[in-house]
């Protein structure tokens, strides 16, 4: 578990992130999303010990993350892609770290398996393509067995096969019962990935809820109809009490399911030629929360707990 | 996917237990054997040290013998170590600035949070190193030149005044220097302006400080790192300016240290 508490930092005049607070359970993936420079590398820093937090305290199991003896069996962490030297080998990269926390040498034989990359195990890293190189850094947070994995950004530069490998490896782990937090910008993709999201802009947490609930919440929907009889169905289902509301050729229903609506108007006996579930994707609706973060900094969304 | 990440006997423990004192020390030692620029850095070190110190005795060892050089025969058998400290600065400075370059700062802290032992085994790894090599260096040097030496009967012997010492204190002097950058890259977290501060104030600053007037001139000889520090590595000095050589390294290894603390103090605090 992590858990972040009136989390602060501050550089110069400027504040990235502003006393957010959320907690990260074990057995699901929690999404930490936003756009960029909303924070998100900056908390992950101050998770993983790596920046002093100008106020606040955020701990990992209990412990801030400097305080456990071997932090890699207790965190894996896959940074930014390149946290390498492009002169060593992938294996060299793993042995080192393996060492530095006295994990068994067999051990980086099994991440390299793990990740797919035995074959160009002993090539120097310089020479990896993006790709490579993230699966790499996941075989680096891997190492020590973690039971709290963190990912910042790791889908950035995968091609659609490394994206789905990623996106089934974090539902694994968290299926396993580890903690999983994985950072992205893309809410398309954190949709199909996370269980739970933290959302943040401009340092702030604009909302923390589980993803249906954030889908249900933001992703408004409406049902299309076009029918040949336009003022009658309209008529017709405005006297059912539902909002309709007539954009050119089309009516725009709310307020029940496209089925429902379909029911009303064939019992009636009218002609319908369309009938469509609408949603607006959930990256406008992401868009539009984090778009003008102050606002909505305001006006908590269910947010900063 | 399939694999399972595996749950290990090993790390479902309550705690898992500190991986021991050794293990800092032997991350840094598999990092610093497992980049190209250690080899080279310190196969440039011998073949310059040592290739040096047995050309530039090939070639004065009969002058030397007809005594119209006017120099001591003692300057010439670590004659090399001059150049050969570029190398001890520039993977001094490597050890510490390239993790910043390449980010790798950052995965180095995440393992090992105590910044401290961190420094600590970085430290260790390269003075140990350098020692070994800079030591080597001399001692082939030495035996290559004096056996032009030795030829036109002017050569020394390893037990002749300072000889053997000079030969350990290029070692000393090698680990020291590469300390002093490292401390420095720490400070800077640059590779080129390490190199430029470290070699700026060994090779030029050194040098130029000769020449300001009077006491002020002769205390800032004296006083310079390189100057201080590199007496120990030769039996005799061209330089009769300089500090007798163990109050000289004295001098030096207090320097390194002030650079080192300095360091030290700063990477505790910093945002990695």
């Amino acid at each position: 578990m992590i858990a972040a508490h009136r989390l602060t930092k501050t550089y110069g005049p400027r504040t990235a992130v502003d006393g957010i607070g959320f907690t990260v359970e074990p057995g699901r993936v929690t999404g930490f999303l936003g756009p960029n420079g909303a924070g998100k590398s900056t908390t992950m820093r101050m998770v993983l010990g790596l920046d002093r937090p100008t106020s606040g305290s955020v701990t990992v199991n209990g412990r801030r993350y400097a305080d456990h003896p071997a932090p890699l069996r207790e965190v894996g962490a896959l940074l930014e892609a390149r946290a390498l030297h492009p002169g060593r080998s992938a294996r060299d990269h793993l042995r080192w770290l393996a060492a530095s926390n006295g994990i068994p040498r067999t051990r980086v034989d099994e991440v390299l398996d793990l990740v797919g990359l035995t074959a160009v195990a002993d090539q120097r890293v310089g020479r990896f393509s993006l790709g490579m190189g993230q699966r790499l850094g996941i075989a680096a947070a891997l190492i020590g067995d973690p039971p709290v994995v963190v990912l910042d950004e790791p889908v950035n530069g995968l091609d659609p096969e490394g994206i789905r490998w990623v996106r089934t490896l974090a539902r694994d782990l968290a299926a396993e019962g580890r903690t999983v937090f994985v950072s992205s910008h893309l809410m398309s993709e954190m949709a199909l990935t996370a269980d739970h999201l933290v959302v943040i802009g401009r340092g702030r947490v604009l909302a923390d809820c589980s993803t249906a609930e954030f889908v249900a919440q933001h992703a408004a929907s409406h049902v299309r109809v076009r029918s040949p009889q336009h003022d009658q169905v309209a008529t017709l289902l405005r006297r059912e009490g539902l909002d309709v509301a007539a954009h050119g050729g089309e009516l725009r229903v709310r307020g029940l399911e496209a089925a429902a609506v379909g029911e009303l108007v064939g019992r009636s006996g009218l002609l319908l030629h369309e009938l469509t579930l609408v949603r607006s994707s959930l990256e406008d609706a992401f868009m539009t929360l984090t778009g003008d973060s102050v606002e909505y900094a305001a006006t908590p969304a269910g947010a900063s707990r | 996917m399939t694999a399972t990440v595996g749950t290990h006997a090993w790390t479902r423990t309550e705690t898992p237990a500190a991986p021991g004192a050794g293990a800092t020390l032997r991350a840094e030692w598999v990092k610093f054997w497992t980049v190209r620029s250690t080899p080279w850095s310190l196969a440039a070190m011998l073949g310059l040290g040592a290739g040096l110190t047995t050309l530039v005795c090939a070639l004065s060892a009969e002058a030397l013998a007809r005594g119209d050089v006017g120099e001591p025969v003692g300057a010439f058998v670590t004659w090399g170590v001059v150049f050969a400290q570029v190398t001890a600065v520039v993977l001094g400075a490597l050890v510490v600035t390239s993790e910043y370059g390449t980010g790798m700062i950052r995965a180095t802290l995440a393992a090992t949070p105590r910044r401290g032992a961190v420094l600590a085994a970085k430290a260790a790894v390269l003075a140990s190193t350098l020692f070994a090599a800079g030591t080597l260096t001399a001692l082939a040097g030495y035996l290559g030149g004096n056996w032009f030496l030795d030829r036109e009967g002017i050569g020394l012997a390893l037990t002749d005044d300072g000889v053997l010492r000079s030969i350990l204190g290029s070692g000393l002097y090698m680990a020291g220097l590469g300390l002093f950058a490292a401390g420095v890259g720490l400070l800077v977290r640059h590779t080129a302006a390490a190199l430029a501060v470290v070699l700026g104030l060994v090779f030029v600053v050194g040098n130029l400080v000769m020449v300001l007037p009077g006491a002020w001139g002769e205390w800032a000889t004296k006083l310079m790192p390189g100057n201080a520090g590199s007496r120990i590595a030769t039996p005799e000095s061209f330089n009769p300016l300089l500090l007798d050589p163990w109050v000289g390294f004295a001098v030096f290894v207090a320097e390194v240290a002030v650079v080192l603390a300095l360091a030290a103090v700063v990477f505790a605090r910093r945002d990695a």
